[in-house]
């Protein structure tokens, strides 16, 4: 597993955790340390458990079996502690959607027990820097993708947590805000947070983490530091070869090329 | 397609349910069957009969889903968008798709009695009498899928979403007219004294697979081949008019709850509520009420079920409608109850973010609580202070003013263990959805709930009732008087009682209900 070499606890430690809808296994006794202030990537093909493997690490999933700490405070057990260190990025869900951006943050600061003020002071900047005060009047139900994983994004910064799990961060969204994001997550590890995201662009888990896990049918079948998963070779083919797929793609479809002449 | 979903979907209670549901339909096309073999003195009157029942299994086939707040999403026809298929292709196959169903095979089995007509005049009576049988299945299901599309369409925009819910409100009073009638009307048409009604129950297109049998049966071949292209024409018309409709709902944009509103003119309302994880929760919850379609729909239709329910029943009979309208308050309560009993299914996968704050269980059933008491309490209370006295029933006043409260509060806490013990999942309203459609509830298990929480509301009004009974008896009007501050109690103790129920609930299942509800089918 991953290791860092330092006595602190990790900010993740997921152990056997397993989860079987009827007789499919979405995921299968994984275990994983995320170290506390790593850049965490999670890949893995479409369908490998990733989303229910995070789903069950932040409290969202009830596992089978297993067990998943944040910061040492059992999810499932203490989850006063344990939730409110972590925040989340689910990928595909509803949120309250007849609120405007401002008042999305505003209600669930208040929700959480915030200060009023603090509430208000916090709301303005991420709105500021996620560039959605331009969508000041609009309903979160009518934002586009890219918006929707912002106010996401903000809604998972707002109470300042220690430990981010965002799945699928960078689906459909547009290059700016792709590019805002990205940033807003280095500045977050370089303050010492720690984040888990989920993704299958290899490229840019490369780019952006400096720890990875590679899931595949539910099972965990590599994980460490990224100069050490991918050898000497790109993550891309590293994963390729991990997973044990070949690339296909290459034969048949000749009738691909024909219409085109 | 839709064979596969069904047979995916039928599992367990749901089975049960759709077989309860078929169950009693089957015995009203037994019914409808039956009116096919008795034979009268006055030869028109099976004729009109049976118009008439069919033109009933028509009204029934576009009411009940909207009565109930069901109707056949199985197939959304915004699932075939991206499809290359034509419209006619598209209209034509989902509307076979129609036909994959219990209620077609019912609804078949019940025009089976026109055949069977036909068959008392010979082979080729009975003969017609089968095609029209299967024609006016297709007339039946045609008419409902177009009502439905039309009506999902008109709700696309926000003014259009206010004047369907009148026209639900409309159709609703004029279903229950319906219904009064027929107990009247059949025994009226078999003595031949409804002339007018008869000649327009005829005259519609449900009524000429009668007619056009007859006619067969007597010889008049002209008349029966002319419904024949008549009917036809008509269907082709229809489903013409339905590849239309959905080509503008397919390609329509996004439906939204209400559009863009300005954030500036609720600045106001914000600042009354306390800076509280509950008094978050109640801001939001009035906001989504006000500005989800789906929500506002459920909350505006109780009044004028309210009416419909209440007052309906007793025009006919020389009952005495103002002293029932008196009572109006409760009986918006009571049907708020039951159309707003699946707040956590309006809001989806939503949920994720309540069971992601630590403690937020108690703030957000409180807080819906609250919510819904101020929305559906109010206007209730209001009806309950101003009604008696306009009706010129002042004697109902300790008597509502008593059961308001009981009933409001104990719905309060109601809703909410409806919401985490039976919820169930909508259709994602990011996606198309028709804010009418209810998802996958079957008729039958809801009319299991609407028992099981009509009785609730009778135990939460119980102590109430027995001090104005005793009052009553004893002619003490200290006593009927004391009904008011019981019914406030009942309905605050129940409300705590209940809501904390469904806390503990969300607080162990929450996992379980976000699974639940987050299914979008």
């Amino acid at each position: 597993m991953a290791q860092t070499g330092e006595s602190e606890p990790p900010a993740m430690r997921l152990s056997a955790l397993r989860k079987a809808f009827g007789s499919t296994v979405a995921v299968d006794r994984v275990s994983l340390d995320v170290p506390a202030g790593s850049f965490f990537g999670l890949v893995g093909p479409n369908g490998a458990g990733k989303t229910t493997l995070l789903s069950m690490a932040v409290g969202l999933l009830r596992p089978d079996g297993g067990s998943a700490h944040i910061f040492e405070s059992d999810v499932w057990h203490d989850p006063v502690r344990a939730k409110s260190l972590v925040g989340v990025l689910p990928d595909g869900l509803s949120f309250p959607e007849r609120l405007t951006g401002r008042e999305l943050l505003t209600y669930l600061g208040r929700l959480r027990g915030l200060d009023p003020a603090t509430v208000t002071e916090r709301a303005a900047e991420l709105l500021g820097v996620l560039e959605l005060t331009e969508a000041e009047r609009t309903l979160v139900i009518d934002y586009s993708a890219g918006m929707r994983k912002k106010i996401g994004l903000a809604m998972a910064l707002l109470h300042a947590p220690r430990l981010l799990v965002l799945d699928e961060p960078f689906e459909a969204v547009d290059p700016v805000s792709a590019a805002t994001i990205r940033t807003i997550l280095r500045r977050f590890v370089e303050s010492g947070g720690a984040v888990v995201l989920s993704s299958h662009v290899m490229a840019l888990v490369e780019q952006l983490c400096d720890h990875v896990a590679v899931l595949s049918d539910g099972r965990l079948v590599a994980a460490g530091r990224v100069a050490e998963v991918r050898g000497g070779t790109s993550l891309e083919e590293a994963f390729v070869h991990i997973v044990g797929g070949r690339a296909g793609g290459a034969e048949g479809l000749s009738w691909l090329a024909s219409s085109s002449g | 397609m839709k064979l596969r979903v069904l047979r995916n979907s039928l599992r367990g209670a749901r089975l049960a349910a759709v077989l309860g549901g078929g169950v009693l339909g089957l015995l009203f096309a037994l019914l409808t069957l039956l009116l096919g073999t008795v034979t009268f003195d006055r030869p028109e009157a099976s004729v009109e009969i049976l118009a008439t029942g069919y033109a009933a299994w028509l009204v029934g086939w576009v009411l009940a889903p909207i009565a109930t707040g069901g109707g056949d999403d199985t197939l959304r026809p915004e699932h075939f968008s991206l499809l290359p298929i034509g419209r006619a292709r598209l209209a034509t196959g989902l509307l076979v798709a129609g036909f994959a169903g219990v209620p077609a095979v019912v609804t078949l089995v019940a025009f089976g009695s026109l055949p069977l007509y036909g068959a008392r005049f010979g082979a080729g009576p009975a003969l017609l009498g089968l095609g029209f049988a299967v024609a006016l299945l297709g007339l039946v299901v045609l008419v409902y899928r177009v009502v439905m599309t039309a009506l999902a369409g008109l709700l696309g925009s926000r003014r259009g979403k206010e004047l369907g819910i009148l026209l639900v409100g409309v159709l609703g009073l004029a279903g229950v007219g319906v219904n009064y009638a027929l107990g009247t009307v059949i025994p009226t048409l078999v003595e031949g004294r409804a002339g007018e009604f008869a000649a327009v129950m005829t005259a519609l297109p449900t009524g000429w697979g009668p007619v056009a049998v007859r006619a067969a049966g007597t010889g008049e071949w002209g008349l029966a081949a002319g419904l024949s292209l008549a009917m036809v024409a008509m269907l082709a018309a229809l489903v013409l008019g339905w590849g239309a409709l959905l080509t503008r709902q397919v390609t329509a944009t996004g439906y939204r709850g209400s559009a863009r509103r300005r954030a500036g003119e609720r600045r106001a309302g914000r600042s009354l509520l306390p800076a509280t994880p509950v008094g978050a929760v109640v801001g939001k919850e009035l906001r989504t009420w006000w500005r989800d379609a789906r929500r506002r729909v459920a909350l505006l239709t109780t009044p004028v079920l309210g009416l419909v329910v209440a007052v309906v029943p007793t025009l006919g009979e020389g009952g005495d409608a103002s002293s029932v309208l008196a009572y109006l308050g409760v009986f918006v309560v009571a049907l708020a109850c039951v159309q707003t009993g699946n707040l956590y299914g309006f809001d989806g996968s939503a949920l994720w973010h309540t069971l992601l704050v630590p403690g937020a269980e108690r703030p957000d059933v409180r807080g819906r609580q609250l919510a819904w008491a101020l929305l559906v309490g109010g206007p209730s209370l209001l009806f309950a202070l101003v009604l008696p006295g306009v009706t010129g029933h002042p004697e109902a006043y300790p008597r509502v003013l008593a059961l308001v409260p009981a009933v409001a509060g104990a719905g309060s806490g109601i809703v909410l263990l409806q919401s985490v013990f039976a919820a169930y999942p909508l259709p994602d309203p990011r996606h198309h959805a028709n804010p009418f459609s209810s998802g996958g509830r079957p008729g039958c298990a809801r009319i299991l709930l609407i028992l099981a929480l009509t009785l609730l509301l009778v135990l939460a009004a119980a102590p109430a009732v027995a001090a104005l009974v005793a009052g009553g008896l004893l002619g003490s009007p200290v006593l009927t008087w004391l009904a008011v501050p019981i019914g406030l109690a009942t309905g605050s103790a129940l409300a705590w009682w209940w809501g904390g129920l469904a806390v503990r609930r969300l607080a162990r299942q929450g996992p379980e209900l976000l699974a639940t509800v987050g299914a979008d089918r």
